[in-house]
């Protein structure tokens, strides 16, 4: 399972690239110029399986999501099988609303805050791990490992547990601590106190992923490279943003791109806790759309925050794409 | 020797306080799923189940057609595992080991179909399958599910396909093997672990899946797990001992297969770059 | 007198039959062969949690078997998300062939075209429904659903705990209602009442009451009238109840089931549906004996509260291939027979006031009965459906309200929200 986002991008194989320092090229060898290499159709066809499947069952609904999105489509209409096209009716609806801003500034935050807790708490201790004997090490990998494969719908169901107003266990610990008026507080009442239990849901959730593969990222870094540095008289700190952060950088980058994808687009999770309430003040973007198409049959309005939806996270993601482009530019 | 002394607790004291963290949730689960309802809505919590009782247990599985539902997640899940495994396969052996012109732009393109997010796209989804009239089958739901995890399942695989070493494909091909054969006889056993730690992915999400399901299929017995467990909590409201113990019956599978999956993975992956 | 009546159905429906046949022949030819093929189908049949009771479903079926050969498959459904779930239904091949509809919902998928017309059913069997219990089921002249049953909220109380508190008997106005429940909160260590925050059709039962509507109509639009201060007095009265219960301000009576909670014999009373007792037998067989109902009180003993009368009509998909024997099958279900059986078995209010008689004795109901005079329903417009959806903005204010905000301005508050899906195309 270690590495599981290093293959997201050709720059970030630390595990894979164990035993081949200094850089070898990855995949690709330039030099290896052997005929097959260049056999014609054959990646094509290999290839000929995947893009037909992502083009007839993610492309299609693509399709048809964005035609839905320039449609009047109400019950009647989906009852009746109606196409009734509306122009940019929708987008009108949706864009000169106040909702739709507060939302999408609302799921922003929401992915800033989460990704950056992530990532850092990851990292800590998946360094922590690199740092700690054989048998703790197994023991905390053991905790993280069935955080990470708890299914999202019993650990959203769990965390409604830990939380519940009466008989929780979280508020039970909180009054016994001192905070008397935590006693019987209701969790689910406030924006505030909702976010923060969904985020500390996805937090745990997530920390596990980042932190096993860091830790086994930080077992292929040499031991070459500390020797070095420290021969150059480098301390702890020192050797380790010189030596053990680049090296890890590649990784970071392409775990924070995934952490980043997945935590905008959650919606079990943000949706079984409060159903985005109270008063619809944890609606993030799929959330949003959800519940202004399917829960309240607006369907067109649904597919055009959708559209807009998908929009926001390509221009999220943009910067990382564009790195991508330009690393395998030069390595082609 | 005063500093080592610091340096040795401190990681151990945080990892004991990290691995209850983690842990608690999981294991509160479990605890509450065996305690008798009394110990469970009590004014000061029972911390360990003394006074074992499976009735929660019985009551989540006498649902109606639990079994059924069994049946359906099992399917749905292991085939779309399976064939977002082959398929990923060739796609990643073909990005990972040879030069085409468009590799780049497909590369991006995965990427891109990994962002997709499928909750929103459900209307869409679900007229395409009504109109083809696959409504209240497995098949419209294996093939979507297979979907959902291809792309991450190619960009994964295909670090793992460039991490086994090209020498050994060479000799292999050397010594008179073709292509085919080298993959089969020489990539393939060094991916087996890559390929296991892959499907956990797939696992999760298909296991998980549950807004696609809901809407395409209202036949009961077309119906998976991920309902069943929601339903279950709305119809038990505040039974919370009966909730624990579906979650746990639902979650258990994956537990295992996770601690199961994990250490294969990655022994298997130290023994293919000793060997390498 | 009821014999008498209820022969003179009988004539009824079979001049009417006869005639029906005769023109039936034709006209269904399309959608399904008749009655000669019906041995052997089955007929998917769609009703609401807590509907039907077990023995009602067991005699229908076998009545239906019996006078067509086929057979029903009853499927339950959750009222959470039931709008998504229908809409979808009737949009596909395989709807169910009949559906129970809640009587706020019926107008809106009346006005989609999902619902077969059942102007022939009423003509046959219809002739003496109670006609504002119809009301809901008309739209554009026509019959989209046939009524089923109607039920208003009673109290329903635990008899050991009021009797602890040393009360002797119910209360006749809403300030004694109120002294009572404050006397079990001090007498006794139940709670006196459990009422989430959400039960809306218990605040729709109060505003009608003060003789308020939910919505207003301005020029040819429907809008909010949350506003208006009948809403908010209804509201307040509303709170007031609320004082006595410790129940979360922001869930409705279903989440948890509140007879559940009920049934754990601390909770001295709530405010529910007749067949909610029977979730709580079902819970705790305990309680049974304890289980006691009375009007919900009005300001005055003369006038009970007001109530939402809430009802279910049961419909006919549009795109059921076998509509024949759909609507064969609401003739075998609304017949005096079985309608009388459930009137009976559930202490509902049945579709037409012959089979009121069935109610004779049953405690819930002649609890239910005098406050139905008064009672009302919610806009019976299609445009209101769109309002339940969730999350439920009306839902939102009360949660608001009972936080402490001023009626008036949480009813601000939701009025763009409730004026949006009121505008929203149908």
């Amino acid at each position: 399972m270690s590495v599981q986002t290093e293959g997201t991008d050709t720059a970030g194989e630390p595990a894979v690239r164990k035993a081949r320092i200094p850089r070898p090229p990855t995949g690709e060898d330039r030099g290896s110029g052997s005929s097959s290499r260049r056999a014609g159709a054959a990646p094509y066809l290999l290839l000929l399986p995947a893009l037909l499947a992502t083009l007839v069952l993610l492309g299609w609904p693509l399709v048809k999501n964005g035609m839905l999105s320039f449609q009047n489509l109400n019950p009647r209409q989906l009852i009746q099988h109606l196409t009734e096209w509306n122009g940019v009716d929708n987008y009108k609806e949706i864009l000169t609303g106040s909702d739709f801003w507060k939302v999408v500034e609302r799921s922003v935050f929401f992915t800033a805050v989460n990704v950056v807790l992530i990532m850092v708490l990851g990292t800590l201790i998946g360094l922590l791990l690199a740092r700690l004997g054989k048998k703790m090490r197994l023991t905390l990998l053991v905790g993280l490992v069935l955080a990470w494969a708890m299914p999202y719908i019993a650990a959203t169901t769990v965390y409604q547990w830990l939380f519940a107003q009466r008989f929780g266990v979280v508020n039970w610990v909180l009054d016994k601590l001192g905070w008397h008026s935590m006693a019987d507080y209701n969790w689910m009442g406030s924006q505030f106190s909702t976010f923060s239990v969904i985020i500390l849901l996805i937090v745990w959730q997530s920390v596990p992923f980042v932190a096993i593969n860091l830790y086994a990222a930080t077992t292929t870094i040499p031991k070459e490279l500390y020797e070095a540095a420290s021969l150059d008289g480098a301390g702890a700190w020192q050797s380790f943003t010189s030596v053990t952060l680049p090296f890890l950088r590649p990784f970071l980058y392409a775990t924070t791109f995934l952490e980043v994808i997945w935590v905008f687009k959650a919606f079990p999770q943000v949706f079984a806790i409060n159903e985005g309430g109270p008063d619809r003040l944890t609606e993030t973007l799929p959330i949003y759309a959800y519940v202004e198409g399917v829960g309240n049959q607006h369907f067109g309005v649904g597919a055009a925050i959708s559209f807009l939806t998908i929009l926001a996270l390509l221009v999220i993601t943009s910067y990382y794409l564009r790195m991508v482009l330009k690393q395998e530019e030069d390595e082609l | 020797m005063k500093r080592s002394l610091f340096g040795r607790i401190w990681p151990n004291a945080t990892a004991a306080v990290l691995f209850v963290g983690f842990v608690f949730p999981v294991y509160w689960m479990f605890a509450t799923a065996f305690k008798p309802t009394n110990d469970i809505i009590s004014e000061n919590p029972v911390w360990f189940p003394t006074n074992v009782t499976l009735s929660h247990f019985k009551k989540a599985v006498d649902a109606d057609h639990f079994w059924t539902l069994v049946v359906n997640s099992v399917t749905v899940t292991v085939l779309s595992v399976v064939f977002s495994l082959v398929i990923a396969l060739f796609a990643a052996f073909a990005l990972a080991r040879m030069r085409f012109k468009g590799r780049r732009g497909l590369i991006v393109t995965f990427m891109l179909a990994q962002m997709a997010p499928w909750e929103v796209m459900i209307i869409a989804i679900y007229m395409i399958v009504r109109d083809d009239d696959m409504l209240n089958s497995l098949v419209p739901l294996t093939v979507f599910y297979t979907m959902m995890v291809l792309p991450l399942t190619i960009l994964t695989l295909r670090g793992y396909v460039a991490a086994v070493p090209k020498d050994l494909e060479e000799a292999a091909m050397v010594d008179g093997c073709t292509r085919f054969q080298a993959f089969r006889k020489v990539i393939f056993p060094l991916l087996a672990p890559g390929l296991m730690a892959t499907s956990l992915f797939g696992f999760i999400t298909a296991w998980n899946e549950f807004p696609l399901v809901l809407i395409l299929n209202k036949d009961i017995e077309k119906q998976t797990l991920p309902l069943w467990l929601s339903q279950f909590q709305t119809a038990f409201g505040d039974d919370w001992g009966a909730t624990m113990a579906a979650s746990s019956l639902f979650a258990l599978p994956i537990l295992i297969l996770f601690i199961f999956m994990q250490r294969k993975a990655v022994s298997g992956l130290t023994d293919g770059a000793v060997k390498g | 007198m009821k014999r008498k009546l209820a022969s003179a159905i009988v004539i009824a429906g079979m001049m009417v039959s006869v005639a029906a046949c005769g023109g039936n022949d034709g006209k269904d030819s399309g959608k399904d062969a008749g009655p000669g093929s019906w041995k052997g189908q089955t007929l998917t049949v769609w009703t609401m949690d807590g509907s039907a009771p077990p023995q009602w479903t067991k005699d229908v079926q076998a009545g239906f078997e019996k006078k067509t050969g086929a057979k029903v498959k009853f499927e339950i459904q959750k009222w959470d998300g039931i709008q998504q779930k229908i809409t979808t239904a009737l949009s596909e091949d395989n709807p169910p062939d009949v559906l129970e509809v809640g009587n706020t919902q019926t107008p809106a998928y009346a006005a989609t075209g999902g619902l077969a017309d059942l102007s022939d059913v009423k003509k046959e069997i219809g002739a003496d429904w109670t006609p504002s219990l119809s009301q809901s089921s008309v739209f554009d002249g026509k019959q989209y659903a046939a009524p089923w049953y109607f039920a208003n909220r009673v109290v329903i109380y635990n008899k050991a705990i009021w009797a602890k508190a040393g009360i002797k008997s119910t209360p006749k106005t809403r300030d004694e209602f109120f002294k009572d429940l404050e006397t079990i909160g001090k007498k006794t260590d139940a709670e006196p009442l459990y009422l989430p925050g959400q039960n809306w059709y218990f605040l729709d039962g109060l505003i009608i009451g003060q003789g308020g509507d939910l919505v207003k109509k301005q020029g040819d639009k429907y809008v909010s009238n949350l506003s208006d201060p009948k809403v908010s007095a209804a509201m307040e009265t509303y709170k007031k109840y609320a004082s006595y219960s410790k129940a979360p301000k922001d869930k409705d009576e279903a989440t948890p089931q509140q007879a559940q909670v009920f049934a754990k014999g601390k909770t001295g009373a709530f405010i529910g549906m007749g067949w909610e007792a029977g979730t709580a037998v079902q819970a705790n067989k305990a309680i049974e004996k304890d289980l006691g109902y009375f009007t919900i009180p009005g300001e005055t003993a003369a006038k009970p509260e007001g109530v939402f009368l809430g009802g279910s009509n049961l419909a006919v998909a549009q795109n059921s291939k076998k509509q024949s024997l759909a609507k064969e099958f609401l003739k075998v279900a609304l017949s005096d027979q079985y309608e009388g059986e459930l009137a009976k078995l559930s202490g509902i209010v049945p579709n037409k006031t012959s089979l009121q008689s069935n109610l004779k004795g049953n405690a819930v109901a002649e609890a239910a009965a005098p406050a139905a005079a008064g009672g009302g329903t919610t806009p019976l417009i299609p445009e209101w459906a769109a309002v339940e959806n969730t999350p439920n903005p009306i839902k939102s204010y009360m949660t608001a309200v009972l936080n402490g905000k001023d009626p008036a301005a949480a009813a601000k508050d939701v009025e763009g929200e409730i004026n949006k899906r009121l505008a929203q195309q149908n």
